[in-house]
């Protein structure tokens, strides 16, 4: 070194890269600007807001039970539209799964035709898939059914073919070796691998569904949303808070069962339940299983013994499909008009092409423009929300154990609530408009988002944050120094998926008055102006590449 | 019972005293037990023994990373186990701990990674080296120099090589003008080239500014050369504490045989 320590640079030399990175921070807040004027958003109006909302709950309570058969005849249909639309997903996603996944498909051009059909599903709102349903199929839970089973492809499919490729190679090529067509290579080797999380899929899904199949009754297509909805536009409050409080715990309970049941099959908690093999009762069914074993092999038995994990996994797939029948058998659909029907649903088809918007021309672009706003603002303020209740979620962060737990249980139960639900619920305390609108979906990041953070700030690696402290740094000091370098590029990436998730929530928002694209989408499909629905859903999906693409530069960008 | 100690410590000022030190973690495993010694100020001491022999825990028991099941630990006249948050943060600004894996931040520059060294002694979070005061950038500059890295001070520490990461590290730990040294097995996942520059490089510093230092290492043939005294652990256990002045290697070897009982290795390092 020629000159002194003085002399150098002590400061980061400033790169593009850092100008690009400051460019786009302003450039962020700068769109949060726009749009939060463009929506004539107020802080201080935030509390005549929280006010009216309140004053809906005093008018809502005491919740209005008395009309018990319809609660209970709903929620029924609400769980069988989940489970059968889930289902039908499955059984439709399955080849097309294989069919894109690249160890068991090696034609380019079939393999690209499955994952175009895993990915188109997707672009469109299961709500407005109903709407359609419902213009062909009439009315009832037939339009659910059908409109989750297409949508929940797109999850299902990418993430069976996902866990197909997965599958180790190793196993198939034995197969193969001993002769076995591809067919039968697929059957006996990937298959087996990927079914646990084949069947985590699922039920992670039909949790999801469940959520969805609660407000599908808003566009008439079966479940308790209509029940919600009805009430409250006959200014009926108490059948609806009713109606919420079920929702709020149907959905709670398919959450833990399911949850429970995935965390068996895969991830940490089921290598440490195999590992455990200690207590009493797992030493009685281990000595058991061994015993049937020894027996089944001493008498040259050539089926397998009923050992406990077989009883276990027969009585799991009876009681599915017991379920199974019961949800066919009983819920309200005439099967013979859906089959005389069908020839309609292709008329309607017909009728989206070519896409056009019209002379719709400039409220399209207007409700475009309104929705991308209420999906910024809502992003935003969520996020703002969710980073301090993400940082007390996170269990390697937190020092007090009671405040993770507490905000961990707190926001499971608002995890339960649909978006459309808390934007009814807000629009009938605030008048129509963007605003509510925009409020319940912040809610709904803000919930969604502290999940995500608290995931992302507890795969922070512990070393750096250990030899922080070991300078004799404080909590605080080692929280900025080693937790959030860390958190950065996690964080930037979060904020772009939930800027897409969101902007995808923001355009059915006006189904139920909440400003947006939804209003003019679910009135097109009304008056059956098909080609404009469709020029509208086109529209929406460009907005979400450029979403996704622009999510993808910034994740570079803050790496 | 430890065995005792033909060392002859200078106890008048000692840095580091170990008294009946034990440490149990709440899953049973007894990590540390009944360990006793002292370590005069300016020693450099190679800590020996097989994985799982106690090495991490003791490192840790001394800057406070753990608490002790009993006994006690006295750092620079404070007792670690007893200390109240405010005091074991004052003490482990003058305690330099290098870890096994290094812990840098990898997003950030080596100048901000060697920054965080400062963190006791400032008030407040900081992120971004602009938020650190000017003459602490200049000295942080100075101890990458002296690590030999003034160069790299703003690439991503993420981008260096391991032996390079681990010079970061020193040189974060030199930031804190540490009175002791703490040196987790520094070596443990480096090549042999860059294992040799960074125990020179300890030593060097180590001597020059007067430095304690207690080294946990694998390689017995790193350690002679480069230390005062060697303590060997075995299960938790002392079971060898001598001068390394004309040691016998195979005496020291002997920690790594897996068969031995303690008490032959005992025998044997007093033959
Ligand atoms: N946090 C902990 N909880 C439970 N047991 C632990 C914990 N940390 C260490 N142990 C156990 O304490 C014993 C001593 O571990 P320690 O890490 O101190 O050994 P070591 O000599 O440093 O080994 P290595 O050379 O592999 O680093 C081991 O049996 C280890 O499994
Ligand atoms: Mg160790």
């Amino acid at each position: 070194m020629n000159t002194t320590v003085e002399a150098r640079r002590n400061t980061p030399p400033l790169t593009p890269q850092y100008f690009l990175k400051l460019a786009s921070i302003v450039a962020g807040f700068v769109a949060v600007w726009w749009a939060w004027n463009r929506l004539n958003m107020s802080v201080l109006s935030f509390f005549d807001d929280l006010q009216n909302v309140v004053n809906l709950f005093k008018r809502m309570y005491p919740p209005n039970f008395s009309d018990t058969d319809r609660i209970i005849s709903l929620t029924f249909e609400t769980l069988w539209i989940a489970l059968l639309g889930t289902f039908g997903a499955v059984i439709l996603s399955y080849p097309l799964a294989i069919g894109a996944a690249a160890n068991t498909t090696k034609h380019p051009i079939i393999r690209f035709l499955c994952r175009g059909i895993i990915t188109l599903s997707r672009a469109v709102p299961e709500l407005i898939l109903a709407a359609v349903f419902v213009v062909a199929y009439g009315p009832g839970p037939f339009a659910g059914i059908l409109a989750l089973a297409l949508h929940s492809i797109g999850m299902i499919g990418k993430l069976f073919s996902d866990s197909i490729e997965e599958a180790s190679e190793a196993s198939g090529e034995a197969v193969t070796s001993v002769g076995a067509t591809r067919r039968q290579r697929i059957r006996s080797a990937v298959i087996p691998q990927a079914l646990p999380s084949f069947i985590a899929t699922a039920l992670f899904r039909l949790e999801i569904n469940i959520r969805g199949s609660a407000v599908l009754g808003l566009v008439g297509a079966g479940g308790i949303g209509q029940l919600i909805s009805e009430s409250l536009e006959t200014i009926q409050y108490k059948p609806a808070l009713a109606a919420v409080i079920v929702v709020f715990f149907v959905i709670l309970i398919v959450e833990l069962v399911s949850t429970s049941i995935r965390q068996s099959l895969i991830g940490e908690a089921a290598t440490q339940q195999q590992n455990k093999q200690r207590g009493r009762l797992s030493s009685f069914i281990n000595r058991r299983d061994a015993l049937l074993n020894k027996t089944a092999y001493e008498k040259r038995s050539i089926s397998a013994p009923w050992t406990t994990e077989r009883v276990f996994r027969t009585t799991a797939f009876v009681s599915f499909a017991v379920l199974l029948f019961f949800a066919i058998s009983t819920v309200n659909i005439e099967w013979s008009n859906t089959i005389q029907n069908t020839p309609k649903m292709g008329t309607v088809l017909r009728q989206m092409f070519p896409p056009s918007a019209g002379g719709e021309y400039s409220l399209m672009i207007k409700g475009l423009i309104e929705s991308l706003a209420i999906a910024i603002v809502s992003t935003f303020l969520g996020v703002l929300v969710a980073l301090p209740l993400g940082v007390l979620m996170a269990r390697n962060i937190n020092v007090r154990r009671f405040m993770s737990f507490g905000t961990r249980i707190g926001v499971l139960g608002l995890r339960g609530i649909p978006e459309l639900i808390i934007a009814v619920i807000f629009v009938s305390a605030m008048g129509l408009g963007p605003v509510p609108g925009t409020l319940a979906l912040s809610v709904t990041v803000a919930v969604f988002a502290s999940k995500l953070f608290a995931d992302s700030l507890e795969e922070v690696l512990p070393a750096p944050r250990e030899a922080v402290s070991a300078v004799g740094a404080s909590k605080v000091q080692e929280f900025f120094s080693a937790v959030v370098p860390q958190f950065i590029s996690p964080f930037v990436s979060n904020f772009f998926y939930l800027l897409d998730v969101f902007f995808r929530s923001s355009t059915v928002l006006g189904i139920v008055g909440g400003g947006g694209i939804g209003y003019l989408l679910i009135s097109s499909i009304r008056v059956y102006q098909f080609k404009l629905t469709m020029a509208i859903v086109i529209s929406v999906y460009l907005i979400v590449l450029i979403i996704e693409w622009l999510g993808l530069g910034m994740r570079r960008l803050f790496k | 019972m430890s065995p005792h100690l033909e060392v002859v410590a200078n106890e008048s000022v000692a840095t580091i005293t170990v008294a009946a030190l034990s440490k149990r973690f709440p899953n049973g495993t007894l990590a540390v037990d009944d360990i006793s010694f002292t370590v005069p100020q300016g020693q450099v001491v190679g800590l020996l023994g097989l994985s799982g022999s106690g090495k991490s825990t003791l490192m840790r028991l001394i800057n406070g990373l753990h608490t002790p099941t009993s006994g006690t630990v006295n750092v620079l006249g404070v007792d670690v186990g007893q200390a109240k948050p405010a005091d074991l943060r004052d003490l482990r600004r003058q305690l330099g701990f290098i870890f096994q894996q290094f812990g840098l931040v990898g997003r950030a520059t080596c100048l901000e990674n060697v920054l965080i060294g400062s963190l006791g002694r400032l008030k407040g979070p900081r992120i971004g080296i602009r938020t650190y005061p000017k003459a602490l950038r200049v000295m942080a500059l100075e101890r990458l120099d002296r690590v030999g890295l003034g160069a790299q001070a703003f690439q991503r520490a993420e981008t260096l090589s391991g032996g390079q990461m681990q010079r970061v590290a020193i040189a974060r730990s030199l930031m804190q003008e540490p009175k002791v040294l703490l040196a987790d097995e520094p070596v443990a996942s480096l090549d042999p080239e860059s294992s040799n520059q960074v125990l020179d490089l300890i030593s060097t510093i180590a001597r020059e500014d007067g430095m304690t230092v207690l080294c946990s290492l694998h390689q017995v043939e790193l350690a002679i050369g480069r230390t005062d005294r060697l303590i060997g652990l075995r299960d938790g256990k002392i079971v060898l504490d001598q001068m390394t002045a004309g040691i016998n290697p195979n005496v020291v070897m002997d920690l790594y045989r897996r068969h031995g009982t303690s008490d032959e290795v005992r025998e044997a390092s007093y033959a």
